[in-house]
């Protein structure tokens, strides 16, 4: 046996080198219990394991005519949700995401209605995903790969906001009275975006010049071709309103662009939201229909099969191009700053520095959360949205994240120096106060 | 490309000099630490699975192989027992080993065959010394003890028949000439073990290293206080490093990450192929001689793969 612990001593150095403080492995050399004919089999020891510490589950009762006929989903959910942390004596702080399966509520309805059932079981915050769900589809597909799911996968995003309208059905949970936060979550947007505006000194003059900034932009990477390699041109009908005659046509181009906007014109139009506020159609986001999508695999299927490496989701140490998620939660009433929070977050889990950073896409749900982002990060003008944004380009809730990608990866491939980071707005809530612009 | 399944975990697997479809496979029970050995002698069939045609037991793991330069059915097997072993594969396996070589105190780590002299081989040992042999001799002809610690490999120079170089976990390199008494050149060539080295084919002045700090350093002789290049990209030790016979810039190297890497170091993005078939420690990697782009390689999953570069090893 002592031959069998030398050798052990010796393949050991090879994976914990003694005089390295770089390999922080927990291996240890220990006789194999099991003797020799052990199986292979994963034990206590291997951390890395995922496993369930709780399950619970509310009654099932019957629909329209059971116990909870009566009952908002949000009630349902809030006690299971308290119920896990509680029997467990998890701190509701340290959950880095509340993921919930539901299915016919209307998904943005009831992603705000389970927002607000965590707020109920006291998790001091939450963040909702409905704008960056493209990104999310993203993440969730990397972290899938990553997982051992499957090898190759597509993250995508569509919204059609002609066909969709936004609004809540049905009546609110009266009990959101009891809870500013779960009340905040029903705040029309325009007016969280009044409130940016407010809390952090963000002027209409700075709102108005933003927007013109990404329709100028947007205007002259169109111009240029920029969009040509991301764009699919899709070919589908348009109906003639006054005539009702049914037209062919492909679609190529984003048709929200006024390259001709100016500070004065926008100046001009009437705050929306509040009588004497500073959010207007034109430094809000275009409300669009739109889709993207992103195809992830691991790199070694990418290199097998010889495909261009746009991007590598975090981690990978080499010359690759990096990008960075990262979900931080921030008050409901104040929308749209999460950028602010989560870019470096993310910036620092990827082991970079801001300055390190060549180009930053942040979502411009609104101008007010957009310009306060830029100067709460300090970061070079220059550098963010370098094509524009939502406020230009239009905003497909839903399609919004990958349309960022998209936008982002092509122009990494541009020469330029450093690593470009994507981050977007994690934060949102529901959309009943969108903007329109005419 | 097919693929074959030993009942012990791989540990070396090498292409016969002679035959294109002939491969030996060094294999150890437990990883290696507690039990018996096997070499398999494999011959690929170019319609079919692979087929053994030979297999030696050993009373301990067989940590390396390495084939005769000047007959065919000559194999050498350096076993953890201490033993160095010769195998002649025109014999029955009742009179193999045709010679057992028990002179190191410790398990022997590596056998290489000398490609230029064609006569004799080397055996480097975890009793830190390298041992000469030659066929006709039942004793080694010269030991070199210098290194302070295991010595995992000891490679031919492919052109000069004097000439060696030794990887040792005490963080050198040694080239030795075995007409001067002492090693004529130490390289402190990482600052963690050297587990693996090799000469490249083309140039008789360039080195390859393979390190526990996850990198390979290419050396030049002339110039050797700086390395040539260091390549990065391994995410544990490297276990194993093989200049290409056919492309002078060409590196393959397996590791403990489980990968088998391709490598042209005189590229900037060196790292030109990544192979991640096996699911345990990627431990033998070979290039083959007769074919251009034949790999196979070995690892403690007990798997040995053989593919044509840019295939996908795991392709039926």
């Amino acid at each position: 046996m002592e031959k069998a612990f030398d050798r052990q001593k010796v393949l050991l150095q090879h994976l914990l080198p003694s005089s390295s403080s770089s390999f922080s492995s927990p291996l240890s050399a220990s006789i194999c219990l099991a003797g020799d004919s052990a199986a292979y089999e994963r034990s206590s020891s291997f951390g890395d394991d995922i496993v369930i510490v709780a399950a619970y589950r509310t009654a099932l009762c019957k629909s329209k005519r059971g116990s909870f006929k009566d009952t908002y989903a949000d009630d349902l959910l809030a006690p299971v949700l308290k119920a896990v942390v509680e029997k467990t004596n998890v701190n509701p702080a340290e959950v880095g995401d509340i993921v919930v399966g539901t299915v016919l509520a209307p998904g943005s309805q009831r992603a705000t209605e389970c927002r607000m059932a965590a707020f109920y079981a006291g998790f001091p915050w939450t963040v909702n995903r409905q704008c960056s769900s493209g990104l999310q589809a993203v993440a969730d597909v990397a972290a899938a790969i990553r997982a051992g799911f499957y090898d190759i996968g597509i993250g995508a995003g569509v919204e059609s906001m002609s066909s969709n309208a936004m609004a809540f059905e049905g009546s609110v949970n009266p009990k959101a009275q009891d809870f500013q936060q779960a009340q905040n979550c029903l705040l029309p947007m325009g007016v969280t975006s009044e409130n940016v505006a407010q809390r952090y000194g963000v002027t209409r003059q700075e709102q108005d010049q933003a927007a013109v900034d990404s329709h100028r932009k947007a205007a002259a990477a169109t111009a240029a071709g920029k969009f040509r390699d991301e764009i699919i041109p899709v070919a589908t009908k348009i109906v003639d309103p006054k005539t009702g005659e049914e037209k062919p046509i492909t679609v190529a181009v984003d048709d929200g662009i006024r390259p001709s906007t100016t500070v004065s014109d926008l100046g001009k139009l009437k705050p929306v939201f509040k009588k004497d506020g500073s959010t207007t159609a034109g430094n809000s986001s275009q409300v669009s229909d739109g889709a993207g999508a992103v195809l992830l695999m691991k790199r070694s299927l990418a290199m097998q099969k010889g495909l261009p490496i746009l991007g590598v989701f975090r981690h990978v140490i080499s010359l690759m191009l990096k990008m960075s998620f990262a979900a931080v939660g921030v008050d409901p009433a104040v929308m749209g700053i999460g950028p602010a929070v989560a870019i470096p977050a993310a910036v620092k889990s990827a082991g970079l520095e801001l300055d390190d950073i060549d180009l930053f896409e942040i979502n411009e749900a609104f101008a007010s959360q957009f310009v306060y982002c830029r100067k709460k990060l300090e970061i070079d003008p220059a550098k963010v949205n370098v094509n524009g944004g939502a406020l230009a380009i239009g905003h497909p809730l839903g399609a919004t994240g990958a349309r960022c990608v998209a936008t982002l990866l092509h122009e990494m491939k541009r020469p330029r120096q450093g690593l470009p980071l994507w981050n977007h707005i994690n934060v949102h809530r529901h959309w009943d106060g969108g903007c329109s612009c005419s | 490309m097919p693929i074959f399944k030993t009942p012990f975990n791989g540990y070396s697997v090498k292409f016969s000099p002679f035959y294109e479809n002939r491969l030996a496979v060094g294999t150890s029970q437990n990883f290696g630490i507690l039990g018996n050995g096997k070499i398999h002698v494999l011959d690929l069939n170019p319609s079919g699975p692979i087929i053994e045609i030979s297999a030696f037991d050993t009373a301990d793991g067989v940590y390396d192989v390495t084939w005769s330069e000047n007959n065919e059915n000559l194999l050498v097997a350096a076993i953890a027992d201490g033993s160095v072993k010769l195998y002649d594969l025109a014999l029955p396996p009742t009179q193999n080993p045709i010679r057992s070589l028990h002179e190191h105190t410790r398990e022997v780590h590596s056998v290489d065959w000398n490609p230029v002299r064609r006569d004799s081989f080397l055996s480097s040992s975890w009793d830190d010394s390298v041992k000469l042999w030659t066929i006709d001799r039942p004793i080694s002809v010269r030991t070199f003890k210098e290194h302070a610690y295991c010595v995992y490999s000891a490679i031919w120079n492919p052109r000069h028949g004097d000439v060696f170089a030794s990887a040792s976990g005490d963080c050198t390199l040694r080239i030795w000439d075995v007409r001067e008494p002492n090693s004529t050149m130490i390289l402190p060539a990482h600052d963690f073990e050297i587990l693996s080295c090799d000469w490249n084919k083309y140039d008789d002045c360039l080195l390859a290293t393979a390190s526990v700090d996850k990198s390979i350093k290419v050396w030049d002789v002339r110039s050797f206080r700086v390395p040539v290049t260091v390549l990065n990209g391994h995410s544990y030790a490297v276990r194993r490093v093989k200049f290409s016979p056919h492309r002078d810039s060409l590196i393959a190297s397996c590791s403990y990450d489980m990968t088998v890497c391709l490598w042209d170091y005189k590229i900037e993005d060196a790292l030109v192929g990544r192979y991640d078939h096996h699911t345990e420690f990627a431990v033998g990697v070979d290039m083959s001689v007769l074919v251009e782009g034949l790999f196979a390689s070995t690892g403690w999953d007990e798997l040995v793969y053989v593919w044509q570069h840019g295939t996908d090893p795991r392709a039926p």
